[in-house]
């Protein structure tokens, strides 16, 4: 992908994800987006968070810089920590141009994946710029292509919401209320 | 008929501010928000895709099952075909009792809540909760749905910080983010708690075995995620054929659904996943799919209702209808609302229960233009009307109409006696408030205006044509409201036709084109209209057949054709008359319309769209054209101008607590143009706006395009002669 595209294909997920309240980052390498992430947890006064280890956080050392940060972080049972956690960090697959959505199809559907992308109030989701798809369309036929669908995809856009009462938006339900998306163009290896 | 409890439930509505508040708000929104949503996306097109995968799988039903059923297995999920409500109750039932479940959580279920599980499950002892908002909501008072995506959609916050207060023995506030807030923290600890998971799904793949469900809260993902034990219950209607397939729906149904281009999540579930169990292990979960046919197979199996299997549960159709939009959903009685969701009660439910609700439907079609699986949905309660009607009968007052209608002799003789008989009611006013003879037990609450005093049939013969270079002859077919009631329509028709040189005749055999009959599903009357006319009308001795009523139209063009199928002779010939049939407007801008011309007196006009020009007939840009062409005349468009008028036939009569805050919008729409005339191509809207506006803002006329071009153009020749 071209510069122009990767940017233009940016431009119109950003656009997307803040008409619906999310944030959007875009950085060069897993280390600046551990900084970045550090530095929001920090304006949010989070004490603690959930950290799914993927190939950026790995590669960014998220764990050591966020301990750094002084934030409690956490790496393991997920089960009984999320519930709690004030926020969560997971890797997300792919991600589409066309709407905004953030794409988890890990090949084995890891059940912590979606805990510390779900229970948790903030969600942070990193993302390979170069796993950008243009299309909806093109994210079913490459989903389809894949040599086995995983046992769960998800496709996540923007935080939780309802309009159950009086058709009156409200933002963060059962999910979470706040969703930060931070893109790393620097090519690490693939979530295994 | 409707019955009195009925008619009661409908007032109770209609009394209800808050649903009517809620309701408004939302059908106001709603339309903006879906346009939006559509811009820069091929609406055509993704519901042209949608009806090709979704009927796909309707014809190919069994391979499709199948090979759902092969593919989720091989993936290690267990599938269970349930026939009836019962099957799929106790199947689930010995599920929860075999693994000793004690809590369960559900996210947004509509075919659990048809088939009424939580009953027997509570019944059962264990903890039920509806985890998607409304749902909880509408669970905690005690109530169900009234729609399908907006379950709580009839209640205020205040009611539902009532609701919880009385839950939770703590007072609750009514700030919406408050509820919310409440909600997370109450249902956080039965997700956290459950050892089994109930939920539904918006589509089941039958070449990947996944199952996929969009929701807004999280509550599908939590669901789905947390409990190691989980069903899925899913009706058959929700196969698509092809994983890629999934594509057009997941275009549509949040578009369509609530207005956004996708909701905030997506989930494809494909055999078991991983979950924690209670002892702090992970492994694949127990995984349990129902597919619940409970009167679906019928629906599919019957031609006239296949289409069913097209729809995609978005609920537009609902929130287009003028109806639904006044009455909510818990009228219609059962948990499918509106008028697909009669359709659907009809068959989950029984004949029975669908009876006072298909009565709802105006037939103005709006929910046509908006269906992403192009279902005519008032077409189909019109042949529910119709089995009923020979079921059952149509109630003895209705039927001695109908019967009268469809006996021409008898009915002209009695609205010739009503022309005389009214004066001394009339007192000369144009407009009386009772039709006399056997109309009048149906129409105490009406407005209605007189019968001439000559009807068309007989002024016709008095009406000079003069056509100069003759290309031919065109049949008038008038309507019982033309020819008897506004006369004067049938002259601007003649006149117009004349200018472009066609003599106009009238068949004198013509008599009631049946819609009354059709439309209050009396079929055999409607039959015998449809052959009286076949036979008076001759359509191959003339070049068109011209009417300016565009519901004889639809009858002439569409509905005879239905109605003599079963007899050859009689079909060609209304094959014939079809293809002759047009619309008055239409005809004449076919025929190259008018040369512009008129008196050039300004007259500020709006235009009414007629439910049957155009959406049956795809009509609306000729008359605008034709309009326009009229020197003097100024055409301001009204907000909504396709909305129905609320007359819809006998629906005013039926119905006129409906129909009345229908037509008030409608005089709202039209006020605000500060036009002086509303132009109307249908004799029926036109004595539906006609008396609104009698009644409330008389300086407004209406008026028909036939009416108006003579009116015009004659007063512009007799101005040129002198």
């Amino acid at each position: 992908m071209g510069i122009d595209r990767t940017t233009e294909l940016y431009e119109s997920f950003k656009s997307k994800v803040e008409v619906l309240s999310g944030e959007c980052f875009r950085v060069k390498t897993s280390n600046e987006a551990a900084e970045l992430v550090c530095k929001v947890m920090k304006e949010k006064g989070i004490e603690n968070v959930a950290l799914l280890n993927s190939p950026i956080s790995l590669k960014g050392k998220f764990e050591e810089q966020i301990g750094e940060a002084g934030i409690t972080v956490y790496t393991d049972r997920f089960r009984e920590v999320t519930p709690d956690a004030h926020a969560g960090i997971t890797q997300v697959n792919y991600a589409i141009a066309e709407l905004g959505t953030l794409v988890q199809a890990a090949a084995d559907a890891n059940v912590d994946d979606r805990l510390c992308s779900t229970l948790i109030p903030i969600h942070i989701a990193l993302v390979s710029t170069s796993t950008m798809i243009p299309t909806l369309a093109e994210t079913m036929a490459i989903l389809h292509r894949l040599p086995r669908l995983p046992g769960f995809v998800g496709f996540i856009t923007g935080p939780s919401r309802t309009s159950d009462i009086e058709r009156v938006l409200t933002v963060g339900v059962h999910g979470p209320k706040q969703l930060i998306v931070v893109f790393v163009d620097e090519q690490v290896e693939e979530v295994a | 008929m409707a019955d009195q409890n009925f008619k009661k439930k409908i007032s109770d509505a209609l009394g209800n501010e808050v649903l009517r508040g809620a309701l408004g708000r939302f059908g106001d929104a709603y339309t903006i928000a879906r346009a939006k949503a559509y811009e820069g996306y091929d609406f055509e097109a993704i519901s042209e895709d949608i009806v090709r995968v979704k009927s796909f799988a309707a014809s190919h039903l069994d391979e499709m099952l199948d090979q759902f059923e092969k593919e989720a297995t091989a993936r290690g999920a267990k599938v269970y075909r349930a026939t009836t409500a019962e099957d799929a109750k106790r199947y689930v039932s010995e599920l929860a009792k075999k693994h000793g479940v004690q809590r369960i959580i559900k996210s947004k279920s509509m075919v659990s809540e048809e088939i009424l599980l939580n009953d027997n499950l509570i019944a059962d002892g264990i903890d039920v909760q509806e985890t998607d908002l409304g749902e909880w909501i509408v669970q905690l008072a005690g109530q169900h749905p009234s729609h399908m995506i907006l379950p709580a959609i009839h209640m205020t916050k205040e009611e539902v910080a009532d609701t919880f207060s009385g839950h939770l023995n703590r007072l609750e506030q009514p700030v919406i983010a408050e509820l919310v807030k409440t909600a997370r923290v109450e249902l956080r600890k039965k997700f956290l708690e459950a050892d089994m998971g109930i939920s539904g799904a918006n589509m089941a793949i039958a070449e990947t075995g996944t199952l996929i469900m969009l929701t807004n809260e999280g509550n599908g993902r939590l669901t789905t995620t947390l409990p190691p034990l989980h069903v899925f219950l899913v009706g058959i209607e929700k196969l698509v054929p092809k994983f890629e397939d999934a594509t057009h729906i997941l275009q549509a149904l949040p578009r369509s659904a609530t207005g956004q281009q996708i909701t905030s999540y997506v989930s494809m579930v494909t055999g078991p996943t991983p979950a924690y169990y209670a002892d702090g292990t992970v492994k694949d979960k127990e995984f349990h799919i129902v597919l619940i046919d409970n009167g679906r197979r019928k629906m599919y199996d019957d031609e006239k209702f296949k289409k069913t299997f097209q729809c995609i549960r978005c609920a537009s159709c609902l929130n287009v209808c003028p109806a639904f939009q006044l009455l909510g959903g818990h009228v219609y009685g059962h948990i499918y609302t509106g008028g697909i969701g009669t359709i659907l009660t009809n068959f989950v439910n029984s004949d029975k229960d669908a009876k006072n609700p298909q009565n709802l439907c105006l037939q103005c079609g709006k929910c046509t233009e908006v269906c992403p699986g192009k279902l005519d949905i008032p077409q189909m309660i019109l042949e529910l009307r119709n089995r009923m009607g020979e079921k059952d009968g149509i109630g003895a007052a209705p039927k001695f109409a109908l019967d009268v209608v469809s006996n021409r002799r008898l009915f002209h003789s009695m609205l010739r006696i009503a022309s005389l008989a009214q004066l001394p009611f009339s007192k000369g006013q144009p407009v009386i408030r009772h039709l006399p003879m056997f109309l009048s037990g149906l129409t105490e609450k009406k407005s209605l205006p007189t019968v001439a005093k000559v009807p068309l049939r007989d002024v016709i013969k008095k009406v000079k044509q003069e056509v100069k270079n003759p290309k031919g002859k065109i049949a008038l077919y008038a309507g019982c409201l033309i020819d008897f009631v506004y006369p004067k329509i049938g002259e601007g028709i003649i006149a117009g036709l004349n200018e472009k040189g066609y003599e106009v005749i009238f068949p004198d055999g013509q008599s009631c084109c049946g819609a009354p009959a059709t439309y209050m599903g009396d079929r055999k009357n409607a039959r015998k209209c449809a052959i009286m006319n076949i036979e008076a009308l001759e359509a191959e001795k003339v070049d068109y057949v011209v009417s300016g009523c565009p519901t004889c139209t639809h009858a002439l063009i569409d509905s005879f054709k239905e109605l003599v199928h079963d007899d050859p002779a009689l079909l060609a010939r209304a094959e014939v008359l079809s293809s002759k049939s047009r619309d008055f407007s239409k005809l004449l801008f076919d025929l190259g319309g008018l040369t512009p011309g008129g008196d050039g007196v300004p007259m500020k006009v709006t235009y009414h769209d007629s439910c049957h020009l155009k959406r049956s007939m795809g009509v609306y840009a000729e008359p605008r054209k034709i309009l326009k062409d009229t020197a003097g005349v100024q055409l301001i468009e009204m907000n909504e101008s396709d909305r129905c008028c609320g007359f819809a036939g006998s629906y005013s009569i039926k119905f006129p607590e409906i129909s009345g805050p229908i037509l008030d919008r409608k005089m709202k729409n039209i006020e605000e143009t500060g036009a002086d005339f509303v132009v109307v191509d249908c004799p029926g809207c036109l004595m539906q706006i006609g008396g609104g506006l009698d009644k409330k803002n008389q300086r407004i006329k209406v008026i028909h395009t036939a009416e108006l071009l003579l009116e015009k153009r004659k007063k512009a020749k007799k101005k040129g002669k002198s």
